[in-house]
């Protein structure tokens, strides 16, 4: 007999004997295993990373297991196939192989205690109802009558999707759901959005979208406050090619300088760490554009990125060396020469990402440094800035969080998103929420705002569905990452998509959906790319390549007479006078937006700059923590226009004395056992500034006061227990 | 013949019923003791992690009392073998009490290697025995010489503290009935008090006094080469058996002394406990003192002169940094306390010796600690640098120690006469027989007896 | 010839970001300590990345260094062990053997690097977090001494599937989890018997160094320096 049969048999038997002899509660029941299985053996599927909008892709060790199953009510074990292990890709072009710290802790979304199993239901009000668990069924039939009152009633637009930032084909399929609904524009809430460089994007260069760098074949790199190695964009894929740009060239090594106030962990490796203002990274982008024509490294251009530059076209009289320096704290002579070095090394590219973005003069920032790009003439180039060709999909309208929040919808489905956390309190997302009569949420954790709803849908985890995302950068090619699903879901969980076709499908008018699943719906955005797209993608962990023309975004088209911008010093909430440092809450290399913070590994992971683990803390430079009499460790007060937070202290020497830096993903008030009341969290206090353009949040723009509290209570917790930051003294150990 | 003179009946008092004193010191003692046994199960059930240890400080407390029991232990050794190889007339009412602190202290010292295990219930794999393992110890590692040089001691010290105890176990027997004379009798292992068995007991303990000097010398040497075999800043250092050996007997009277001056007061010794007697260990224990400062000097001088940098760090946190209030107050009270209060003859009294030895008792257990967590705090790569304080399981084990020490002398001193009479009878005898310079009577006045 | 397995870090491509720690734990079955043992210090990080700073606002510089065993072909925690529970294999590495191990810690404070590490409680995996662990490694027991085995799981994994193919083991076949992961390929892993082997030739390096080397411990790991050679 063949082995399949084997086990069935054994199976059987085995369960006849324990039936047999059970004592109710002490046999567990071994279930037929449904799977082909290869005991010790592994096998390598591909999947897609969730936990960021870079999409690496993922090729995961599946190897057997007893799994607890729970079958017709009947507890048991089944042996099955599950995720052992996450690892890069070798063959996506985003992750090249490697993954990052997060993405390696991935893997515990799927196994996480405090995951939700099934669909719960609320039974009594908002304040004191709990949520019991319910059936499919019973989820699905409430959430289409609340649907279908809605629409009865002819307010299909009081319908609101709240979703996170990644861009999915999922989220297409949720965009189509909402339009042919009829309900509100989408809002789209990102904690630390990249709108507004998107937007500049648009404008320099026509593509509106996260920029790509081939830092791989750069001469000279020259970033200004992006986080590019650590948090910002795809981390993976510009280490792989920073990877390249130091060592990866047999006599060639490239330099790169980092401009910032605050020293991120991609500047700790720069070559040249430059600090200059907040807010003023833009000035030094123009002084250098300015030496750089002054000279004669580089022919003037007459490109779109300049022409929305005030004053380019005569040479940017306004920054010369000079006044650049008064304005940036730079001293004019390195300005001449970081320029020089620019123009000297090969091809040499400009960053601009994070911080200085975040600032009300934003869009100044971004412009200029395009400009610079332009001028260097790196854009679409080799060793440049490059824009991955993006899968055109319909285009969706968008609404904002404070729209939300101004006039909150009836009903809203959470997909992804959790504003209650990381909006600042000032823009009372909550009392919002509040006052929203049915919210529906599909997450796997009750996060704060998944915690106000009255149905929760827990959808798949990413390694039981189609795992999928559509990479805005990180690669020369377009990329669309999709694969899976590796293992087969531990719960009574559902796909969220195939929910919302079911759903779809069972209104009383019900809506026009091109496909009947999910899979449907991946293969079929993938159909344009060709026959064998689907079944390369599976084997790969995604499709990359040529994407036909039509299949391809349009690029956006130049404004016939651009008004030029100039620069103009960024506004702060509240005054110097009374709030004298400027705070700056930062994505923190392990829980990044605060999404992250139910993984423990995370939690445990040391800071690479404080080693802290399992806690918050905020950064003061030692000059400025003198004054005030902190030390490592003490309790500090801080205190916003919006706000006030208790907080331990690290001291901090690689930021300017002026800037109170906080990293962002602790403070949670509901996330799971392990993030649940532990630290404090930034953006609590965030005065409520928004970028006209784009109506994002410019997470910049808060001022602070400081005050000591008390000695250290434990709270901040580190690996080094040498807290304070040393030189090594047995350092310099070379041949 | 029995014989019933003073000396005998006031050195066998002790042995008789005990009164309700007695039972509640032993009541309470033995409490602190079960309760530091109660604190080290705990451990092994919930599991190590109960102490204070962390990474990279791996050893605390633990190895403190260790290294600190196995040093009062060398009081027995040189009191008692040099004493008698020298013939000193001074030791014979001190041999006992020193050789039974070695005893205990050995016993109760030995009992840390098992205790600070992780796993507790496999210390037997350090004994070399065929097994299943295929393996021996490895004999390399210093732990498994602390194994032989410890079981050596013991061995060796409880023979020699055993031997001169035959004769008076004869005695006790004689005046004894019933299951008293069984016990004794079998202890006393057929002693009839004949010249021949004179003879041999002597010779015995002649050959163990030899014996006894280099073994004792080494097992303190091994248990510093823990230490001193590890390439740790301010560990790797050749001063460190000596400095052990010097230390432990150090701590070793100073432990003596304090044992001896509750004696003399809860048993009512003061005849036979004399000042001369304190006075003639209180200038051993200046002299060990001196000997303790010149080593303490000469590791602090080599190390801040040779201005090692991993080395320079563990040194500045204990003479200025984190650890220097106990740094400073070891050498107060080991160093500058006792030379005082020892040198100068007015405060060489039994209470001057008692409050110096209590002084070096604490300041030689901080040395030990001294030695062990700087150090480890503060090795080669800063980042891994780190600090350590101890929980309660570790506190009450330490001070369960201490309890354990106490019990076991109170339950020795009622079944076994502290002071060994035979050989306080034969110096009497000595005395009455010898020459005038013996028979100088002991006289209670300071410093104006010599024996 | 007999494998001789090493290790080079390029100090000039490593970020800082920690994904070697990270992958670390969840290929080795490392137990999250928790907040309480944490700020105990009994968080077990196989894998390292010290991080010094130097200098003042606005002269800072920062260096990154991941620190893991160094496997030393002179292995100060090795002597020391009482059971053998350190010792060195035939292939270079100092392999930990947890069954013999009864948890002195004397190899912990011999080791100059500390890169060490005991449980000092029995490891626990809330489920269904159990279902993560790697069935190629033990998971520990209380009271044993534990550290990064280059992966060791692996190793014995290539020379298996390269014996069942009848060939030599390639440059490249085995690689660790921090080397697998890490984005920048700072970490290389390779048999230094093989002369052709990249780990080989990056040891022979002119901005080679060894960690501690003066110790006499020969460690495995060569430290590639950064910036100033460029």
């Amino acid at each position: 007999m063949d082995r399949r049969t084997f086990i069935k048999l054994t199976a059987v038997s085995t369960t006849a004997t324990l039936g047999g002899c059970s004592v109710p509660g002490q046999q567990l029941i071994r279930f037929i295993p449904e799977e082909e299985l290869k005991p010790g053996l592994a096998e390598w599927k591909p999947s897609v990373c969730p936990l960021c909008s870079a999409g690496c892709g993922l090729t995961v060790k599946v190897m057997q297991a007893d799994v607890e199953v729970v079958k017709d009510g009947q507890h048991g074990v089944v042996t099955r196939g599950v995720a052992k292990k996450l690892e890069g890709h070798p063959a996506h072009p985003v992750s090249q192989g490697g993954l990052c710290a997060r993405g390696q802790a991935a893997i515990q979304v799927t196994y996480h205690p405090d995951r939700l199993v099934q669909p719960l239901i609320r039974r009594g009000n908002r304040a004191s109802g709990t949520l019991e668990p319910t059936t499919w069924d019973q989820a699905i039939t409430e959430l289409v009558a609340k649907l279908d009152a809605l629409a009865g009633n002819g307010h299909q637009a009081a319908l609101t999707i709240l979703a996170g930032g990644r861009p999915t084909l999922r989220r297409a399929l949720f965009d189509q759901f909402a339009a042919k609904f009829g309900a509100a524009p989408t809002v789209v809430h990102e904690v630390f959005s990249d709108d507004l460089l998107r937007y500049a994007n648009g404008k320099s260069f026509g593509a509106a979208q996260l920029p790509t760098y081939d830092l791989g074949n750069a001469g000279f790199v020259l970033g200004f406050g992006a986080d590019f190695l650590g948090t910002w964009n795809a981390p993976v894929a510009h280490a792989a090619a920073y990877g390249r740009m130091r060592r990866g060239r047999p006599g060639k090594r490239g330099y790169f300088v980092q401009v910032e106030g605050r020293m991120t962990q991609t500047g700790a490796v720069a070559d040249q760490w430059v600090p200059v203002q907040p807010g003023t990274e833009g000035v030094l982008a123009l002084g250098i554009a300015h030496v750089l024509l002054r000279d004669g490294l580089r022919p003037a251009t007459t490109g779109r990125a300049g022409a929305l530059i005030d004053g380019w076209a005569s040479g940017l009289p306004e920054y010369a060396p000079e006044q650049v320096a008064a304005i940036t704290g730079a001293k004019a002579e390195r300005i001449v020469k970081l320029a020089h070095d620019f123009a000297g090394r090969g091809p040499a590219v400009a960053i601009v990402g994070g911080t200085p973005l975040a600032h009300t003069n934003g869009l100044f920032t971004a412009l200029a440094v395009n400009a610079l790009n332009e001028l260097s003439g790196v854009v679409g180039r080799s060793g440049g800035v490059l824009f991955t060709p993006q899968l055109a999909l319909p285009v969706a309208a968008r609404g904002s969080l404070a729209q939300l929040v101004a006039s909150p919808p009836q009903l809203l489905i959470v997909d992804g998103a959790n504003p209650v956390f990381s909006a600042p309190v000032a823009m009372k997302v909550r009392d919002a929420l509040d006052r929203i009569p049915y919210i529906v949420s599909f997450t796997n954790f009750l996060d704060e705002t998944s915690a106000l709803a009255d149905l929760v849908l827990p959808d798949h985890t990413f390694l039981e569905t189609i795992a999928e995302a559509l990479p805005e950068s990180g690669s020369s090619s377009a990329v669309i990452s999709i694969a899976g699903p590796v293992m087969t879901p531990l719960f009574e969980t559902r796909g969220a998509a195939d929910v919302l076709i079911d759903v779809a499908g069972k209104l009383k008018s019900p809506l026009d959906l091109p496909w009947g699943s999910y899979q449907e719906m991946a293969r079929a955005s993938l159909a344009p790319l060709g026959d064998e797209a689907w079944t390369t993608a599976q084997k790969q962990s995604g499709w990359w390549g040529e994407l036909p023309a039509a299949a391809t975004t349009r690029p956006t088209a130049a404004e016939p007479k651009p008004r030029p911008v100039r620069y103009a010093a960024p506004t702060f909430s509240g005054d110097v006078g009374d709030f004298p440092y400027h705070f700056l809450p930062y994505a923190s290399a392990a829980l990044l937006d605060g999404s992250l913070a139910h993984l423990p590994w995370l939690q445990e992971m040391p800071d690479p700059l404080t080693s802290a683990m399992w806690s918050s803390w905020v950064e003061i430079n030692p000059k400025t923590a003198a004054q005030l009499g902190v030390a490592l460790g003490d309790v500090v007060e801080v205190t916003s226009t919006a706000g006030t937070l208790r907080v331990p202290a690290f001291i901090n020497p690689a930021m300017a004395p002026d800037i109170i830096a906080m990293p962002v993903g602790q403070g949670h008030h509901s996330y799971t056992r392990y993030a649940s009341g532990r630290g404090q969290n930034p953006l609590e206090i965030l005065a409520p500034v928004a970028h006209p353009e784009t109506g994002t949040l410019a997470w910049a723009a808060t001022r602070v006061k400081v005050a000591r509290v008390s000695d250290p209570d434990g709270r901040l917790i580190m690996f080094s227990a040498l807290g304070e930051l040393r030189e090594n003294p047995l350092e310099g150990e070379t041949r | 013949m029995i014989r019933q003179d003073r000396l005998t009946r006031t050195l066998l008092k002790p042995l008789e019923r005990p009164g309700v004193g007695w039972m509640l010191v032993v009541g309470v003692l033995a409490v602190v003791v079960a309760f530091g046994g109660f604190a080290w199960s705990f451990m092994m059930w919930e599991g190590f992690g109960l102490t204070g240890k962390r990474w990279p400080v791996f050893w605390g407390f633990l190895i403190t009392n260790f290294v600190f029991w196995i040093g009062i232990s060398h009081a027995g050794t040189l009191i008692s073998a040099i004493l008698r190889l020298v013939n000193a007339g001074w030791r014979r009412p001190v041999t006992r009490c020193a050789e039974v602190i070695t005893a205990f202290a050995l016993m109760i010292g030995g009992l840390f290697p098992l205790i600070h295990l992780g796993k507790p219930w496999l210390f037997f794999w350090l004994v070399p025995y065929p097994n299943r393992r295929l393996l021996w110890p490895n004999f390399r590692s210093p732990l498994v010489w602390d194994f032989f040089a410890i079981s050596t001691y013991l061995t060796s010290s409880l023979l020699f503290l055993f031997l001169p105890l035959i004769p008076d176990f004869a005695l006790i027997r004689d005046q004894s009935t019933g299951l008293r004379k069984t016990i004794y009798g079998t202890l006393a292992l057929g002693w009839r008090g004949t010249t021949q068995q004179w003879h041999r007991l002597e010779t015995a303990m002649q050959i163990m006094a030899v014996a006894i000097i280099p073994v004792a010398v080494s097992v303190h040497t091994i248990v510093s080469f823990d230490f001193s075999m590890a390439p740790v800043p301010m560990w790797h250092s050749s001063i460190f058996g000596p400095y052990f050996v010097a230390g432990a007997i150090f701590s070793g009277i100073a432990g003596l002394i304090i044992a001896m001056a509750a004696l003399r007061r809860v048993l009512g010794l003061q005849e036979y406990l004399e000042p001369i007697h304190f006075e003639n260990l209180g200038k051993l224990l200046l002299t060990m003192s001196l000997l303790w400062g010149y080593f303490t000097f000469n590791e602090r001088l080599t190390a801040w002169y040779g201005n090692d940098v991993a080395e320079m760090n563990t040194f500045a946190a204990t003479q200025t940094g984190s650890y220097s209030p106990l740094f400073w107050t070891m050498v107060t009270v080991n160093f500058v306390i006792p030379v005082i209060i020892l040198s100068i003859r007015r405060f060489r009294t039994i209470t001057g010796c008692v409050i110096a030895s209590v002084g070096i008792v604490v300041g030689m257990w901080l040395e030990r600690f001294l030695i062990i967590v700087p150090s480890l705090g503060h090795k080669f790569l800063p980042y891994s640098w780190g600090t350590y304080s101890p929980r309660p399981v570790e506190i009450a084990i330490t001070v369960a120690t201490f309890a354990a020490m106490a019990l076991l002398y109170t339950l020795f001193a009622k079944f076994v006469p502290i002071i060994s009479i035979w050989e306080m009878r034969a110096g009497a005898h000595t005395q009455e027989s010898a020459p005038t310079r013996e028979s100088v009577p002991v006289d209670a006045r300071l410093g104006e007896s010599h024996s | 010839m007999a494998h001789r397995w090493g290790m080079a870090v390029d100090l000039d491509l490593c970020t800082g970001c920690g994904a070697c720690v990270t992958a670390c734990h969840a290929e080795n079955n490392i137990p999250t300590v928790g907040d309480l043992q944490a700020s105990r210090g009994r968080a077990l990080h196989w894998m390292r990345v010290e991080r010094y700073i130097e200098g003042e606002f606005p002269d800072v510089k920062t260096k990154y260094r991941p620190v893991m065993c160094q496997q030393c072909d002179a292995a100060p925690c090795e002597p020391v062990c009482p059971t053998y529970a350190s010792h060195h294999n035939d292939e270079g590495l100092n392999a930990q053997v947890y069954n013999r191990c009864i948890g002195t810690r004397y190899c912990a404070n011999a080791c100059p690097y500390n890169t060490r590490f005991f449980e000092f409680f029995n490891s626990t995996f809330e489920k269904p977090l159990h279902l993560q662990l790697n069935p190629d490694v033990s998971v520990r027991e209380v009271g044993v001494m534990e550290k990064c085995t280059f992966c060791v799981q692996r190793i014995t994994a290539g020379k298996d599937v390269a014996a069942a193919a009848k060939r030599e083991v390639k440059d490249g076949d085995i690689v660790p989890a921090c080397a697998q992961t890490c984005p920048s390929k700072a970490i290389t892993f390779g048999d230094l018997n093989d002369p052709e082997s990249r780990v080989s030739q990056l040891a022979e390096s002119p901005r080679g160094s060894k960690l501690l080397e003066d110790l006499g411990t020969r460690p495995k790991v060569t430290y590639l320096a950064g910036a100033e050679f460029a």
